[in-house]
């Protein structure tokens, strides 16, 4: 059985890389690491390393105040860029027929932290807070409610995985002919909640994250919004292949031999009908956390081999959670979408202090290329808490 | 949009068997407002990391399904609140400037209970997690029909369920605030009993009322599907929702 064609057909974004698809190429493709900052808003007495969005985000329209907050800003910060397809989805299918699935990790809840503090002075939440600002749905609600889309429209939460599984249900949704076009991606915010859990759990570097370096100490966080217009057109950049896996092993580490990310990697190339020789670049998980990094070389190894060029992009935007898998299936995306005989691939960002203790994996240098065929596909891994994998593969179809 | 709905458990207070629920179904009143189920069938170790909540979601998905297909079905979670009871803890803590409990933290997560489930049923299949708000039963539901889409040869154990807000947020949010759980084997069309599922814009929530009853969305579902009735209609958001059994 042949799956409908599922259509990457627009892309907005916003990252500590900026907002415009051609700035983030450009910086991308440069391995930019040059725009995490230093900061100590958030942990009591440490400063942190993050990827923060620096650009202005548009403000939530007045009609839709309950929504506002900065990951709902996120949000229509990457909407915008894709306002005129998704209105024209919307007046050729009817509202009805475009759909919203879109994953976060966070919600609202760096809002809600401030809205806790007024309650701390004054006994009484502030007056702005709405319960549709924190709730994990109300992220699918605000984008529907602000395109105006009607079909089903719903948030999935499953940690780091969240905004790959998205583009994987909208896949699903449109296949099913439940939707015409699906709005899908990801927004995660920074906020005191995530940065002091995971500083709380010993998992923040004390430098810039050093994925698969002898040296790395953790992770760096981030915050981002990934969205895509995904429709049933054949031809530009389509998603190709998904495949996913629970780990049964632990809420907060994954199985030392990665056999969770091997099954959604080897998932991700059985659904796509391809051999593992058939993918040009993998966007790895790649942390930095000292058991990501060595469970995840040594699935890559099992599936590729040592010659896959790979490279982790959270060195550049750190790891944005929730938005992660949509953030990093939009850094392919940007890696496909070129004019020129060559595919521009992110270098890995790093010391270049190789662990003789993880598995040889190639990380791609600065300046690498792939040639840009007409079947060129890449994959991306991301891999949450709780043990959840997803893995997805994008390609171009020039029709 | 067709499926089958096979095996099914749920749980609410005083409501832990398919014939008590039966029995409700045949002269439905409002839930009990509060309680959670023991969860005896989870190891001692696990139990006492699992919230109420989890112990309810739990309770519902281990009784709808064998050992073996709990630990080989994929699955979907699907809560409107999650783990936001036990996240407000850490906001406070976070506003004092405490340092956050990592295990409350990595505990908190709205695929929790997801996490847990795999961990104790020793499932590696594919696991969604999600909310849709007041709509989270449509929601769990159409994620049923995506992992059927990619995979129709055996059946998704879709869960949902709730507990009722903390004291801090319940005000803010208007629903039937009852702890509850259900779970279900969604099967490809013809594999059991069959249900079609419409997105439809008649009695959007707002225009019909009186379509909201004084249980959650999932429970009115799980009620029609006891009752015998041909169709039932329920107000999401921006949709309606017309299921008719076949």
């Amino acid at each position: 059985m042949t799956r409908a064609p599922c259509r990457l057909a627009a892309l907005g974004q916003v990252s500590a890389l900026g907002r415009s698809n051609a700035q983030v190429r450009e910086r991308l493709a440069a391995g930019d690491g040059s725009r995490l900052t230093l900061s100590e808003r958030f942990v009591p007495e440490r400063s942190l390393w993050l990827g923060e969005v620096h650009d202005s985000l548009p403000a939530i329209p007045a009609a839709l105040e309950r929504f506002a907050c900065r990951n709902n800003q996120l949000a229509l910060a990457a909407l915008e860029a894709i306002a005129g397809p998704v209105q024209e989805a919307l007046a050729r299918f009817g509202a009805q027929r475009v759909g919203v699935v879109v994953g976060t990790s966070t919600s609202g809840v760096g809002d809600a932290e401030a809205a806790i503090a007024h309650r701390e002075r004054t006994g009484v939440l502030a007056h702005e807070f709405h319960y549709d600002q924190l709730e994990f749905g109300g992220l699918a609600r605000f984008v529907a409610e602000v395109t105006g889309a009607r079909g089903p429209a719903y948030t999935l939460s499953t940690a780091c995985s969240s905004g790959a599984r998205a583009l994987a249900s909208a896949r699903s949704l449109l296949a099913l002919g439940l939707c015409d076009a699906v709005i899908s991606g990801a927004a995660d915010s920074l906020c005191g909640l995530t940065t002091n859990g995971f500083a709380a759990l010993g998992a923040i570097s004390a430098n810039v994250t050093n994925p698969f370096s002898r040296n790395r100490d953790g992770l760096t966080l981030g915050e981002a919004s990934a969205l895509f217009l995904v429709t049933r057109e054949p031809g530009g950049i389509q998603l190709l292949g998904v495949g996913d896996s629970s780990e049964a092993h632990h809420m907060s580490a994954p199985d030392p031999e990665g056999r969770g990310a091997e099954t959604a990697m080897r998932g991700a190339l059985a659904d796509a009908r391809l051999e593992p020789g058939e993918i040009a670049y993998l966007n790895l998980h790649g942390t930095g956390t000292p058991q990501n990094d060595a469970m995840e070389s040594a699935a890559v190894m099992r599936v590729f081999g040592g010659e896959l060029s790979s490279s982790s992009t959270k060195p550049l935007v750190g790891h944005t959670l929730g938005a992660a898998g949509a953030i990093e299936a939009a850094f392919c995306w940007l890696v496909l979408d070129a004019t020129g005989p060559e595919l521009a691939l992110p270098p890995h960002v790093w010391d270049g202090a190789r662990d003789p203790e993880l598995a040889p994996i190639r990380l791609t240098g600065k300046g690498e290329r792939a040639a840009a065929s007409s079947s060129a596909r890449v994959m991306t891994n991301s891999f949450g808490f709780g043990g959840n994998n997803c893995t997805l593969i994008l390609g171009r179809s020039d029709s | 949009m067709k499926a089958s709905l096979l095996r099914w458990s749920a749980w609410a207070p005083g409501l832990d068997s398919a014939a008590a629920w039966e029995a409700w179904a045949k002269s439905p009143v409002p839930l009990p407002t509060s309680g959670a189920p023991d969860a005896k069938f989870l190891p001692a170790m696990l139990r006492r990391r699992c919230t109420p909540l989890t112990r309810t979601m739990l309770t519902a998905a281990f009784g709808a399904a064998e050992p073996d297909e709990l630990a080989r079905l994929r699955t979907v979670f699907s809560s409107r609140h999650g783990s936001i009871n036990e996240s407000i803890g850490l906001l406070e803590n976070v506003v004092r400037r405490e340092k956050l409990s990592p295990a409350t933290f990595s505990h908190t997560v709205h695929n929790a209970q997801a996490g847990l489930f795999s961990i104790a049923a020793g499932n590696r299949a594919a696991s969604s997690s999600l909310s849709g708000q007041e709509d989270s039963w449509t929601a769990a539901w159409i994620e049923a029909l995506c992992f059927l889409e990619r995979d129709p040869s055996e059946p998704v154990l879709a869960v949902i369920g709730d507990v009722p807000l903390a004291e801090v947020f319940a005000p803010l949010c208007d629903e039937a605030a009852v702890p509850y759980a259900f779970a279900a084997q969604v099967a490809a069309a013809g594999r059991g009993p069959t249900i079609s599922m419409e997105l439809t814009s008649e009695g959007r929530a707002g225009t019909l009322p009186a379509l909201r009853p004084a249980w959650p969305p999932a429970i009115e579902f799980l009620r029609w599907f006891l009752s015998g009735e041909e169709s039932l209609v329920q107000a999401n958001r921006a949709n309606a929702v017309r299921w008719r059994r076949l």
